[in-house]
């Protein structure tokens, strides 16, 4: 659109035009008017003013002139000031301003074109007419007049209000408020709530207005603010310090502030809300304040706020902190006497103020359009409110108001009040009564009920019984009611007590009256005793017994019973019985007759029992046992078509020393069971039970019963013997346990037997793991043998019995078996046997092989001298200084080498490997000490080095690294230093000369070689001399040592040295390790042994033939 | 003759002495388990200052003058008989405004205010045996109570039970030295 250059054109004409109009062309007078400006407070008028330089003319004058809009006229008025009041004109308006001299002369004119927007709307500076404060709700009242008569129409006004406080005028609020001229004046008001008490420091208001023309185009401003106006102030200003506000309720969770006012020359500490101290807020000069957020409930004297003044002084106030009135719950209305209706209620939340701050309650009926102040009883909390009964109004609609400090709640109900009546509780109360079944009730109700019926409720119980009696019966004005109650029962005490509520339109019971007892009167027994009777067995006499009635059948108390005896209608004899006997023996003189007992008490006799005296013959009576039903004793008999008139069970319960109670019950001849049931019953004990069948003419014992209740354990334990006892068996009898002690029907016995000697710790066969039982279910068993026992062996026996209830004591018994004379013969005897055929076995097989013996262990020797082989001499004699040398200078003494000894080296020189038979003289050795010195030597060799070591005692096999097995074989040549006789002393010494070969390679230290060397000198040896030596060290006899030093050559086998030691003799388990080699025959052109050394390490296990007693006894043969 | 015609009035003084200052024990005892139950329900500090409350009688001695045995009975019957009736006004402040439902705690004031009545009565007997006029009764004090704002109830209360338990023990300070006059006769001191 702005692009169009003609437009463009057009509205700058325009604009400049318009300048033109409001401005006026410079003339070039100063006294000329411009800046024309108009304002308006009504809309009707106008105020313009301008402005002109007055320079030294004074005098001048102003002629306005403007066109009216009404009448079209020119209208000009004159004025001296710059200012004229002209209507205002809708549109457009020139007016032209002249200014004139003070002789009329026009000094200037200028002419001005007026519009509507350029003139402003400013409204009137409004007035505040009033200012009150409220100083408990801490708010302000302003009222002020609106001006609307300015105005000839409605229009719309804003109204700005500002409120400042302390001297410092700081501002707190401002407020907006709209408001609607109406044409004439109106006063408005406004409040304004502070957040602080108003007594705490100076308020101060003011207010301006502004007029919201819709139609008026010019500009639309506020009006100027009104005068400040000063809150004014409390009529008790106190002289002293104050805090405040004073005693004020506020709702928890408030924020509250706290000031307090002090005086000139005070000033303040500090300031408590509560307990705590709180930051000060100085509000002026005189007073300060706190701001406490989210107050919380109170205690119901208050929270106290104090402000501690220097230099003395203490101001506080009170604050209560609640809640508003709840809404009031469960409203409930009801009369009691139609004459108040009363409404009652649940509070609600507490509301935690209390007397003067508490909650108010009004109750306002809508129809009457009444209200009552309703009682509030703060200690009880109960609350409660009475309203009259109006004659003509049933229907009632209540409201019930709650108020406090801090708000109102209310709650409404409607009623009928016929429909809500809740009777007082019944006085007054009597009962009485003149006969056995009947009973008259009175009581009293206060109230005025003849509108409407009522219904009572009568409760009548006793101590077996309770029921209850409604009756109806119309109201009456404070009336006593009465009612009847029958059908009670003679001789009765029961309880009554009534109760009363609306017959038509039932609301609630009235409270129970008090209770009032009453016992009928006694009326004849209601029927019979249940009798029975025994006949003695000689049948002279009758005992007839009958049971007590019930309280319920005695209809009051029984003071005796009569039993006659009839016989064919005629009482042949009639005697009174007092209680409390309950039986009596008639004498009948051989004649049966028919016996009747009639109950009596103070009212009459009751109908009478009665009971034949006839027993029939019975026979083959059987006794059944019962079983036990743990509440009772479960009987079953077979059904007899013959009885006609039921069957009578009879027992009798004794009780200590006193004869038994005789009892029974009777059972319909159709009846073939019961579970006897009663109170003297007792578990364990047995009871017997006859079962009486009654027929037409009389009574006959069918059968017998015995049975327990609940059959327990036996209670003691059975008394049993051993009868004999032998090697391998126990005979065992015992007794009968008594039938009070049995406390059931025996089952059986348990016969426990274990090995076992008295005194162990072991006390019940329970904790007897290897036990054995036996279980005797054969009652009339009395013994029992047991068998496959050990022979001298001690047993624990022990015998217990049971019942279906359980298994009794144990009573225990140590019995040992006899010794087994057979089987230690029979030990003895198989040993000696075997040994025997093995000797025999062996010498045959000796004899047969005698052959082959001599060849192997005694072959024939070929003489060395005849031998070339033997030409060593000079190594020989090396040996023999190299030994002479090795030993201690006190055994050896040198001498010439007389016996060219062969020796076979194993680990020497290996020049002495050589076997050169070269003659020579060799030096004689000379041993000077005693033969078994040297021994010992030879000994160390052997043994060594286990044999050094020491040998466990247990003899067992210790499996060492250095384990040495030395091997022997047969010299090639013996030959004796000297020929000494056979009976030469053990003293003299000899020369041996020995091949040695181990059968696995020593360990040789080369410490040990010159002990080697110097037994390889020590010339040949018979090769079965030196195990005997090794193995029988200790133990050997001078005697033997000398037999075996003088043996000279010896066989191989020879049976000394495979003779094996008891495997636990120590010598013989070395002689297997070390020696065992040395058992073994060999060859004599052979270096290999004949036995291999494996049988010689198996043979100690498998030629043990160690023995004893007790490992016979214990039948383990390989111990 | 003088001296048997004496004794049974010696013998009353003392007892009535005795019963006083019994009296006095028990109430400071009982006043100070009530001041504990106060200053818990009015949710007081028993440091409070009290200086501002007026209209209470102060036990402290003023300094200067001896007081002659009369004066100090005659002060102690006057102070108890103000106490009297300030704690008949505690005990309806309490009941009206501050703690209505607190029935024990109005109990527990009314026994002290029991107590007190008959401490002032045996005070009185004792003037009276030993010859003393009972001063008369003073005015009540100008000041209105309804004008007293709740706080000032509080610490009103506090004060009348601080000093009526201050003057418990100026009681049997003084009943003792009644209890010692040498040569005290019929006629008294």
């Amino acid at each position: 659109m702005w692009d169009n250059p003609s437009l463009r054109c057009l509205l700058a004409i325009t604009f400049l035009h318009l300048l033109s109009l409001i401005y006026s062309q410079e003339t070039g007078f100063p006294e000329a008017p411009e800046n024309l400006k108009c304002i308006t407070h009504d809309l009707n008028r106008m105020i313009c003013s301008w402005d002109a330089t007055s320079s030294a003319n004074l005098g001048l004058t102003y002629k306005i002139c403007y066109t009216n809009s009404e009448h079209f006229s020119l209208v000009c008025i004159e004025t001296e000031g710059k200012r004229a009041d002209i209507p205002v004109t809708v549109g457009s308006t020139n007016i032209r301003i002249t200014t004139l001299n003070a002789s009329g002369t026009s000094l200037a004119t200028e002419t001005f074109v007026l519009s509507e927007e350029n003139v402003s709307l400013i409204p009137l500076t409004p007035q505040i007419l009033n200012l009150s404060a409220d100083f408990s709700t801490y708010t302000l009242y302003l009222k002020w007049n609106d001006s609307g008569s300015v105005f000839q129409y409605e229009l719309d006004a804003s109204w700005q209000i500002q409120i400042l406080r302390k001297e410092t005028l700081e501002t707190v609020a401002l407020m907006n408020y709209d408001s609607k001229l109406t044409g004439k004046d109106s006063i408005l008001s406004w409040n304004w709530t502070s957040d602080i008490p108003l007594e705490c420091t100076s308020y101060y208001v003011k207010i301006r207005c502004y007029i919201n023309e819709p139609y008026f185009t010019g500009r639309k401003e506020w009006s100027e603010w009104s005068p400040i106006r000063t809150v004014p102030e409390k009529d008790t200003k106190p002289n002293s310090a104050m805090v405040f506000p004073q005693d004020k309720v506020v709702l928890v969770g408030s924020n509250v502030t706290f000031c307090c006012l002090y005086n000139e020359g005070e000033s303040i500490k500090f300031m408590n809300y509560g307990s705590k101290s709180y930051p000060l807020l100085r509000l002026n000069k005189w007073s300060s304040a706190i701001k406490v957020q989210n107050v919380s409930a109170s205690i119901s004297s208050g929270t106290n706020v104090w402000c501690l003044l220097e230099p003395d002084g203490l101001e506080g106030t009170v604050l209560f902190v609640g809640y508003a009135p709840d809404t009031p719950q469960n409203l409930n209305c009801e009369t009691r006497t139609f004459i108040t209706i009363t409404c009652s209620w649940n509070p609600g939340r507490a509301t935690a103020l209390y007397r003067q701050r508490q909650t108010k309650y009004i109750l306002f009926e809508r129809i009457s359009k009444e209200n009552v102040t309703c009682k509030v009883d703060e200690l009880n909390k109960e609350h409660y409110c009475d309203f009259p009964v109006h004659a003509n109004q049933k229907i009632y609609n209540f409201t019930l108001g709650a108020s406090n400090p801090l708000g109102q709640a209310e709650s409404s109900l409607l009623i009928d009040v016929n429909q809500r009546v809740h009777l007082e509780t019944p006085v007054k109360f009597t009962v009485s009564t003149n006969s056995s079944t009947n009973a008259h009730l009175s009581w009293y109700i206060p109230g005025n009920f003849i509108q409407i019926r009522l219904l009572c409720q009568i409760e009548i119980s006793n101590s077996n019984s309770e029921r209850q009696l409604n009756v109806s019966m119309a109201g009456a004005e404070n009336s006593n009611y009465r009612a009847w109650v029958d059908a009670l029962h003679p001789y009765a005490t029961y309880t009554f007590r009534v109760r009363c509520s609306a017959s038509e339109h039932f609301w609630r019971w009235s409270k129970w009256s008090e209770e009032k007892k009453l016992t009928t009167l006694e009326a004849p027994p209601a029927r019979g005793p249940a009798i029975w009777r025994e006949r003695s067995p000689v049948g002279e006499t009758l005992t007839v017994f009958w049971k007590p009635l019930l309280l319920s059948e005695a209809n009051g108390i029984i003071l005796s019973h009569e039993v006659s005896c009839y016989s064919r209608e005629i009482m042949l004899k009639a005697h009174e019985v007092p209680v409390p006997l309950n039986s009596t023996e008639i004498k009948l003189g051989g004649n049966d007759c028919l016996i009747s007992v009639v109950a009596k008490n103070r009212a009459g006799s009751s109908p009478p029992s009665r009971i034949t005296s006839m027993d029939l013959p019975s026979d083959d009576v059987k006794t059944e046992l019962a079983i036990a039903a743990g509440n009772g004793i479960y009987i079953s008999w077979h059904s007899d078509p013959n009885v006609t008139c039921g069957y009578t069970l009879k027992w009798c319960i004794s009780s200590g020393s006193e004869p038994c109670n005789v009892d029974w019950e009777m059972f319909p001849s159709n009846a073939t069971d019961a579970v006897i049931k009663s109170a003297l019953f007792q578990p364990g004990v047995r009871y017997n039970f006859s079962l009486y069948g009654c027929k037409h003419n009389g009574y006959q014992l069918l059968q017998n019963i015995t049975g327990y209740m609940k059959e327990l354990p036996p209670k003691v334990a059975p008394n049993f013997t051993v009868e004999e006892t032998s090697s391998d068996s126990i005979l065992v009898k015992w007794e009968d346990i008594p039938v009070e002690d049995c406390q059931g029907f025996l089952k059986g016995y348990i016969l426990y037997f274990a090995k076992g000697e008295k005194g162990s710790s072991k006390t019940s066969f329970t904790d007897e793991e290897n036990k054995t039982e036996k279980n005797i279910t054969d009652l009339t068993k009395k013994s029992l043998r047991i068998l496959d026992l050990q022979g001298k062996t001690s047993y624990r026996l022990g015998l217990r019995a049971y019942t279906v209830g359980g298994i009794g004591p144990s009573k225990d018994l140590y019995v040992v078996t006899k010794e087994n004379s057979v089987g230690l013969i029979i030990a003895i005897l198989i040993p000696v046997a075997v040994a025997v055929v093995l000797g025999v076995v062996t010498s045959i097989l000796c004899y047969q092989k005698r052959e082959w013996i001599k060849e192997t262990f005694y072959p024939d020797i070929p003489n060395p001298e005849n031998s070339k082989a033997l030409q060593f001499q000079k190594n020989i004699c090396e040996i023999s200084k190299l030994r002479q040398q090795l030993l201690p200078a006190s055994s050896l003494r040198p001498e010439p080498c007389r016996v060219p000894p062969l020796l076979f080296g194993n680990g020497g020189n290996t020049a002495l490997k050589t076997l050169e038979m070269n003659p020579c003289t060799p030096n004689s050795v000379e041993v000077v000490e005693t033969q078994s010195t040297v021994l010992k030597i030879e000994d160390t060799e052997i043994i060594s080095p286990v044999a050094d070591s020491e040998l466990p005692e247990d003899g067992s096999d210790p499996e060492t690294g250095s384990h040495v097995v030395v091997s022997y074989c047969p010299p090639i040549i013996e030959e004796e230093i000297s020929s000494p006789p056979i009976d030469e002393p053990v003293g003299s010494s000899q020369v041996i000369y020995i091949d040695i070969q181990s059968m696995y390679q020593p360990q040789v230290n080369p410490e040990e070689e010159p002990e080697i060397n110097f037994v390889t000198t020590a010339g040949y040896k018979p090769q079965m001399q030196l195990p005997i030596n090794a193995m029988k060290m200790e133990s050997h006899s001078p005697t033997e040592e000398d037999l075996d030093k003088t043996a000279g050559y010896r066989p191989q086998a020879n049976t000394n040295v495979w003779k094996l030691d008891s495997p636990d003799s120590p010598i013989s388990i070395q002689s297997n390790n070390e020696n065992g080699s040395f058992g073994s025959p060999c060859s004599i052109n052979s270096r290999q042994f004949l036995i291999p050394p494996k049988d010689y390490e198996d043979s100690p296990t498998h030629n043990n033939t160690g023995w004893s007693f007790t490992n016979f006894f214990q039948n383990k043969p390989n111990d | 003759m003088a001296s048997a015609e004496q004794s049974p009035v010696t013998l009353q003084h003392h007892n009535l002495c005795s019963r006083v200052i019994l009296l006095a024990r028990k109430i400071r005892s009982d006043v100070a388990s009530l001041l504990e139950s106060y200053v818990e329900r009015q949710g007081l500090d028993r440091t409070i200052s009290l200086d501002s409350v007026d209209g209470v009688p102060v036990a402290a001695m003023e300094q200067g003058g001896e007081l002659t045995m009369a004066e100090q009975l005659g002060a102690n019957l006057q102070a108890y008989r103000a106490f009297q009736a300030l704690l008949g006004e505690v005990l309806e402040e309490q009941r009206s405004h501050l703690t209505p439902l607190d029935t024990d705690f109005h109990a527990s004031i009314q026994a002290v205010l029991l107590q007190v009545a008959a401490l002032a009565y045996q005070l009185e007997e004792l003037l009276a045996l030993l010859g003393h006029s009972r001063p008369a009764w003073e005015a009540a004090g100008p000041e209105d109570p309804a004008r007293r704002s709740l706080f000032e109830m509080k610490l009103r209360g506090l004060k009348v039970l601080q000093e009526l338990a201050h003057w418990t023990v100026r009681s049997v300070r003084d009943l003792r030295q009644v209890a010692k006059q040498p040569g005290l006769s019929a006629r008294g001191g």
